[in-house]
């Protein structure tokens, strides 16, 4: 137990993902020790994260506006969008400058084991912009595993009545990787997913 | 601290640390075995996806003081067809549900671990029987050893005039046993049941459509009676 002020501020640090307590502990004194500006500047940087950033009304990415920067480019293209699980996968997409569309953050994955349905995930959200928006094409960027699998296919299901083409992020060998070091799993997948040379 | 081999089903895992995953494993040695992989999260782990839920694996661990961490996994089974399909993967997540609740720590679970198997692979093959998850509830209900009453009334044992069925009591009652709580089944309904219950899931009887709907909403009802909870997994179906 250190001085309550102290406690405190480790105890927060320790809430945080993959910080234990040693790692608080050592965070707490280092600010502790640092500048007095230097730990202003971070407890304001914090605060005016939560005040200044929301959510973007059309696609659920963070934001400092009412819509996100990538909804309000008018270069994009409106008619493709990429779902993503969560809104930190959007700048890993964006970093490829392969995708020119617009995105929508669903939220999470639909999981079979632990019930979370569509009605958990913004899906019905994502329905409702497929006419608003004129949207043709769906490109599905779920984390290639069993709830990632299902949400695809869920939405798949949605939307295909509706003419959208539903697409998915071909998974399958990493690169740099040998090919007899591939498990099954992972072979099924880029062999579904293979692509005309 | 050693290695030790084993085998088993991959139930479920979430995010530990920065890149690793808690996988917890149905064995039939062992029950359920809570791991560690370690870097698994990273696209170029060694593991690839072979630590995937719904995955039959053969394992090399290294015993810890809390999670026995995974050295080695190949797989045995991978059930590559009913991945594909998401009403298949919503039974398997019930499935999985169901074993992963009713499975403890360090106790021997063969026969659970037999009927995981099984439904798995029932789910893997060509149609699915509209009652393998009428069966595989029912299977379940007998191992936790609630299975419920069928052919004779749980009251006092009588073979005729079963109309009634109560959770509380422990399956179908006949007039004179009926409690306030019991409820009317459908003309038929218990036979029908019974003769799914005494199937192996890879024989079950022929599915009568008007009967497979109710079936499964009973047991479904019957086993969370028992179980003191409602499988989430099932909500999936209601939607
Ligand atoms: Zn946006
Ligand atoms: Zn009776």
């Amino acid at each position: 137990m250190f001085e309550p002020p102290v406690q405190r501020l480790v105890d927060e640090l320790a809430r945080l993902p993959g910080i234990g307590r040693k790692s608080a502990q050592r965070l707490a004194f280092h600010l502790l020790n640092a500048e007095e500006t230097d730990a202003v500047r971070l407890a304001d940087a914090i605060t005016s994260m939560r005040r200044e950033v929301r959510l973007c009304t059309r696609c659920f990415n963070v934001t400092a506006e009412e819509e996100c920067s990538i909804c309000r480019d008018l270069r994009r293209d409106t008619s493709i969008v990429c779902v993503v699980e969560r809104a930190q996968d959007i700048p890993v997409i964006e970093k490829t400058g392969e995708f020119s569309g617009r995105y929508h953050v669903l939220g999470g994955a639909i999981s079979p084991i632990e019930g979370i349905g569509p009605d958990q995930l913004r899906a019905r959200e994502l329905l409702d912009r497929i006419d608003a928006e004129n949207i043709t094409e769906v490109i599905v960027a779920a984390n290639p595993t069993l709830e990632g699998d299902a949400t695809a296919m869920f939405l798949a299901r949605m939307l295909k009545p509706l003419g959208v083409k539903v697409t998915r992020l071909a998974s399958g060998l990493p690169v740099g990787g040998d090919l007899d070091y591939a498990d099954e799993i992972t072979l099924g997948r880029a062999l579904s997913g293979r692509k005309e040379l | 601290m050693a290695l030790y081999n084993d085998q088993g089903i991959v139930l479920r895992s979430y995010p530990f640390g920065e890149a690793d995953k808690v996988v917890i494993i149905l064995s039939p040695n062992r029950g359920k075995l809570r791991t560690v992989a370690k870097g698994v999260r990273k696209t170029k782990s060694r593991f690839g996806g072979r630590l995937e839920t719904l995955t039959h694996v053969d394992l090399v661990l290294y015993e810890g003081k809390n999670l026995d961490m995974i050295t080695q996994v190949s797989i045995i089974e991978a059930f590559p067809t009913l991945r594909q399909d998401l009403d298949r993967v919503v039974a398997a997540g019930t499935m999985i549900e169901v074993a992963d609740f009713v499975a403890q720590e360090d106790e021997p679970t063969l026969r659970l671990f037999l009927l995981l198997q099984r439904g798995l692979r029932a789910l893997d093959g060509g149609d699915v029987h509209p009652d393998l998850l009428t069966g595989y509830l029912l299977k379940a209900a007998e191992i936790i050893g609630v299975a419920p009453a069928l052919t004779h009334c749980a009251g006092c044992g009588a073979t005729d005039g079963l109309t009634r069925f109560s959770f509380a009591a422990g399956g179908v009652l006949c007039d004179r046993c009926r409690t306030p709580g019991s409820y009317a089944l459908r003309e038929g309904l218990t036979g029908y049941l019974a003769a799914i219950a005494t199937s192996d899931l890879s024989a079950l009887p022929e599915p009568d459509l008007s009967m497979s709907r109710e079936s499964l909403g009973v047991t479904r009802r019957f086993l969370e009676y028992h179980l003191e909870r409602g499988l989430d997994s099932m909500a999936l179906l209601d939607a």
